[in-house]
């Protein structure tokens, strides 16, 4: 019974940071570049002036525009059930492993997709193929790079790998696994449309990726896009720091620990805030045609993370 | 205190030519006259060897352990006397030494500049104290170091006159061997760590004497990796096909005595550090592993550089295919057990003169008719007596015709292939050595007879006279018909004794 | 202390791989000269640390002289080149980026096996980098062949002896003084050469772009 209270509170924790965790690396990036920026809870008050809104609709949208908003959100924040968030080992973790985690994400993005491409706008379209362009290398850089940690661990089961790290502090040095760490974020910044591959405050329809699919939403639907979106963020973040660092996770259900894992968690997402918002600050969008060679890069360092692992064991 | 009166001279003569400046042509006399000590020394170790003597050289201070760090044994004796005995026929044969190439106005744009010719005798004298070094070299360490030198050494002087053909050549020559020669040295690096793997750290592991006795314990999967590196690296320096490629065009475009030095003496110091390498790995491995790999690509050299002849429109590209050609005579014969490696040092010895001689006679050739392409380069005969005449008995040597010790040589090369059971690689071989025959035969008929176009002719002396070059270039001639007649004992035990070192059990 | 030393060395072979790949990514010649150098200075700490567990004060007398040579001389005068033709950029190499970088992740897989039985017979604690070592000169070997400026290929070449630096150095804790002493003169002639060959490379053709060269076939 406790477990399933973990499961929805970890969940619930998610939905509820991810926003702010937005709004901090906004707040960041302003701060970086000298001016106040808006506060950090900023976020709450969209989704809530979003949800208050009517919604307008293109006459040629079909029922995809109106169902996959809701297909975007139900996936991410399915996910958030099946990675370890605050607590390993997880009662649902017979339900999935690392592929099913991928490919639910895969499953946002594609819906996403469909979407944009629905309205038949040329925008919509233009961001659709560009992100499939951008997912269709992605993808397979994150599984590769999670099964090299899985070799390390012997299971593809996520609570497994992290359980793994912790009784064998020394792996989290090995070259495997900081080859996939490198490998996952620039993977992360790719999916979650953050500088050098797509800028989420761009307000130039032709540079964009991810906004430039969901230009024809509006009202509640733009605000379940939204926040499926930031909670992506967290979710990679989540990922990257609990699968690679994963101290101050809650191995027992005790309150102390718990609270511990909860502050952890958010220190965590805040360092990784911070460093996100520190590289969007140093460096410029990539032209288009260098963003399947950086996921390419990506790519070939999750392969030698997979190389590494597999022969090194 | 030989091995100093063998290196030291060049070195000597390398020192002269950068001290005085502007280059003055006693500079490259003195250069010439230095390089018979050296070969006196070469012969004296030579004559030392065949008395059943290894002169051996090194210290020892404190961390640095030399000791034995000079050996040679009969192989080494063989090369480093090719080696001087081809470096003092370029050095009195080089630019420079008289006055007629820098005045004469018909040479023009064929005549070096000073400063071209000092650093000409700079460099060449360098490459060659790092030839004899690398063959005198017991560490194979130090003998890959002193081989990529004369990459970097010869790489000065290939392009003497800037041009876009020169320099091109150039560019490809030092790209492709260096990066070669650096595959050499991982196999030396992997052949190093296995030994360090069995017996620890010792200073004196490098130490070809010292490899060859542990050489039986060694594991054959880490040899078999560190040979096949070996094999690309030196086998780049040698121009084994399918690494072959930059030599056509360095050798195109180099000086003729430096082109002549790299065709046979580089050559037989490449093949030298082949050799050597290849007696450690049979050792490890057993002979069968490096023979196959050794027929395989001298097949390969064969084949390319039948059909390269045939197709070559340019007389001094077509000697390099004829190199390549040799080459993989060479790897054959290597491979074939005693016979055939007995074959293939002499074709070794028979080779260097014939192909230095060809490439001085050459050189001869493009300064009278001013154009490397055989098309333009008619009635040899006719214009040029002397050198035309060398010239075709050196072109029959090159494809096999007696007199010229080549004959004997490739006769023996077949006749252990035959003995060995090789009957379809021997009669491939023959095959392109055939096609080889015809088409230098049918350049060779173009270029003796018919008339010259009047204009493409230097007309300054339109017949040429004996001179004291041209003299110099019977000494290989003299040479050739000797061995296609007779084998000199000396030479016979030199061989023999080499055929032991690289055939042990 | 056995288990942190090959931990160490494989970590820092797999820096030194890294930076190799990343000139396969990067395409000016700015990029590629810090990748070189940064590589050397992580080299030259893979130095110090196996002559510090491996306890031989040799290696910091090459680490001296690796420093001196690959940290601040060579990249020195690649950016006194740089300076003089202008920021070369290897806008289209023979084989574009991505398949480049995908052929490297091949050429790394290549590696493993070929090292394969070093790493058998092999009971050092620094084995685990003996492949990634090999990769490196795989990929340096890549980059001489496929990249077409006469600059960003040497840059390939010294890439490529790093990685055989690194192989002697994690395979036998350095190879015997001399002779390593031998190989950085070499390494320093060789590419003064290559250096000289660039000036008049650029003074005859007017670029260093190699598929310029093309004058002698047959």
């Amino acid at each position: 019974m406790t477990g399933y209270l973990l499961e929805f509170s970890q969940a619930l924790l998610a939905l509820l940071l991810a926003p702010m965790l937005a709004g901090f690396v906004r707040w960041v990036k302003a701060r970086l570049q000298n001016r106040r920026g808006a506060p950090i809870w900023q976020p709450y008050f969209e989704l809530a002036k979003l949800f208050g809104k009517d919604v307008v609709m293109s006459n040629n949208a079909s029922w995809l525009f109106r169902v996959a908003p809701y297909i975007v959100f139900a996936s991410a924040l399915a996910v958030t059930f099946l990675i370890p968030l605050i607590a390993a080992p997880l009662p649902f973790d017979n339900i999935g492993d690392l592929l099913v985690v991928v490919y639910l994400l895969l499953l946002g993005t594609f819906f996403l997709a469909l979407a944009g491409l629905d309205t038949g706008t040329a925008f919509g379209g233009m961001g659709s193929s560009r992100e499939m362009t951008v997912a269709a290398i992605a993808e397979p850089t994150i599984a590769l790079s999670i099964f090299s940690l899985a070799l390390g661990a012997g299971s593809t089961n996520l609570s497994h790998i992290v359980v793994a790290t912790l009784t064998n502090p020394g792996v989290a040095l090995s070259p495997g696994h900081l080859l996939a760490f490198a490998a996952i974020f620039i993977v992360s910044l790719a999916e979650t449309g953050r500088l050098p591959v797509d800028n989420p405050s761009t307000h130039l329809e032709l540079t964009m990726i991810h906004e430039a699919m969901i230009l024809e939403y509006s009202g509640r639907y733009l605000a379940l896009i939204e926040w499926a979106s930031w909670l992506k963020l967290t979710i990679f973040f989540a990922l990257l720091a609990n699968l690679f660092v994963p101290w101050g996770l809650a191995t027992a259900l005790t309150p102390a620990a718990l609270a511990i894992a909860v502050v952890t968690l958010i220190l965590k997402l805040a360092i990784l805030g911070v460093v996100v918002a520190v590289v969007e600050t140093r460096i410029a969008k990539l032209r288009l045609f260098r963003v399947p060679e950086l996921l390419g890069m990506s790519f070939v360092l999750a392969l030698l993370a997979v190389t590494s692992s597999f022969l090194l064991k | 205190m030989t091995f100093f009166l063998l290196i030291f001279p060049p070195l000597l003569a390398a020192l002269i030519a950068t001290l005085v400046r502007p280059y003055r042509a006693f500079v490259g006399w003195i250069g010439a006259w230095l390089s018979l000590i050296s070969l006196g020394a070469a012969l004296t170790i030579a004559a030392q060897v065949v008395n059943g003597q290894t002169p051996l050289w090194g210290f020892k201070i404190e961390y640095l352990n030399l000791e034995d760090v000079l050996r040679a044994d009969s192989l080494s004796a063989l090369i480093m006397v090719c080696v001087a005995g081809v470096a003092s026929l370029a050095l009195f044969l080089s630019p420079g030494l008289g006055r007629q190439q820098i005045t004469n106005p018909h040479w023009g744009e064929l005549a070096y500049a000073p400063n071209q010719l000092r650093r000409y005798h700079v460099f060449i004298n360098l490459f060659i104290a790092a030839m004899l070094m690398a063959v005198s070299a017991n560490n194979v360490g130090v003998m890959w170091i002193t081989i990529e030198a004369t990459t970097v050494f010869s790489a000065f002087i290939i392009p003497l006159k800037l041009n876009r053909a020169s320099i091109e050549a150039s560019w490809k020559y030092i790209l492709i061997c260096s990066v070669g020669i650096a595959l050499a040295f991982v196999g030396t690096v992997l052949g190093y760590f296995d030994f360090v793997t069995l017996s620890g750290r010792a200073e004196n592991a490098l130490n070809w004497t010292v490899l060859l006795a542990t050489a039986p314990t060694l594991h054959p999967e880490v040899m078999r990796l560190a040979f096949v590196f070996l094999l690309i690296g030196y086998g780049t320096k040698a121009g084994i096909a399918p690494m072959h490629t930059w030599k056509p065009d360095a050798y195109g475009e180099s000086p003729a005595p430096l082109t002549a030095l790299m065709a046979s003496s580089l050559f037989a110091v490449a093949m030298y550090a082949l050799l050597r390498w290849k007696a450690v790995a049979d050792a490890t491995l057993g002979a069968g592993y490096t023979d196959s790999l050794f027929i395989a690509l001298g097949l390969l050299s064969l084949t390319i550089a039948a059909f390269s002849v045939v197709l070559a429109t340019d007389y001094k590209r077509m000697f390099a295919y004829s190199s390549i050609e040799h080459t993989g005579l060479m790897c054959l014969g290597f491979a074939l057990g005693p016979l055939g490696t007995f074959a293939a040092l002499l074709h070794l010895v028979n080779h260097t003169a014939a192909k230095s001689l060809m490439f001085f006679l050459v050189d001869n050739i493009e300064h009278k008719y001013r154009s490397p392409l055989i098309e333009r380069t008619r009635g040899l005969l006719k214009t040029m007596p002397w050198t035309g005449a060398i010239f075709a008995f050196g072109l029959m040597t090159l494809i096999g015709l007696p007199p010229g010790g080549i004959f004997i040589t490739e006769f023996a090369l077949f006749r252990a292939g035959f003995a060995l059971h090789h009957p379809w690689l021997m009669g491939a071989a023959l095959a392109l050595l055939a096609v080889v025959f015809v088409s230098f035969i049918n350049h060779l008929n173009k270029m003796l007879y018919g008339v010259p176009a009047a204009d493409d002719i230097n007309m300054e002396r339109p017949v040429e006279k004996f001179s004291w070059r041209l003299a110099l270039l019977l000494i290989p001639v003299a040479l050739l018909v000797t061995l296609g007649l007779t084998l000199p004992a000396p030479l016979a035990t030199l061989i023999n004794q080499s055929v032991a070192i690289l055939s042990k059990p | 202390m056995d288990t942190l030393f090959s931990q160490l060395s494989t970590l820092g072979s797999s820096v030194i791989l890294l930076f190799g790949i990343t000139l396969l990514w990067r395409k000016s010649l700015r990029a590629y000269t810090d990748a070189f150098r940064w590589q050397s200075a992580a080299l030259t700490v893979m130095f110090l640390i196996i002559g510090y567990f491996g306890n031989d004060p040799e290696l910091y007398v090459v680490a001296v002289f690796l420093f001196i040579l690959k940290v601040l001389i060579l990249p020195r005068y690649l950016e006194r080149m740089e300076q003089r033709f202008g920021d070369q950029r290897e806008s289209q190499p023979y084989v574009n980026i991505v398949t480049s970088l995908m052929l490297s992740g091949l050429l790394v897989l290549l590696a493993y096996v070929v090292t394969r039985p070093l790493v058998l017979v092999s009971d050092l604690p620094t084995r685990g980098g003996l492949p990634l070592a090999m990769g490196l000169i795989f990929v340096g070997l890549f980059v001489v062949i496929t990249r077409k400026k006469a600059l960003t290929q040497i840059v390939g070449f010294l890439v490529m002896e790093n990685g055989i630096a690194l192989l002697a150095v994690l395979g036998t804790f350095g190879i015997p003084i001399i002779v390593e002493l031998g190989v950085f003169l070499d390494v320093l002639m060789g590419f003064l050469v290559m250096q000289v060959f660039v000036y008049h490379i650029h003074s005859t053709f007017e670029s260093i772009d190699v598929d310029q060269m093309n004058k002698l076939k047959h």
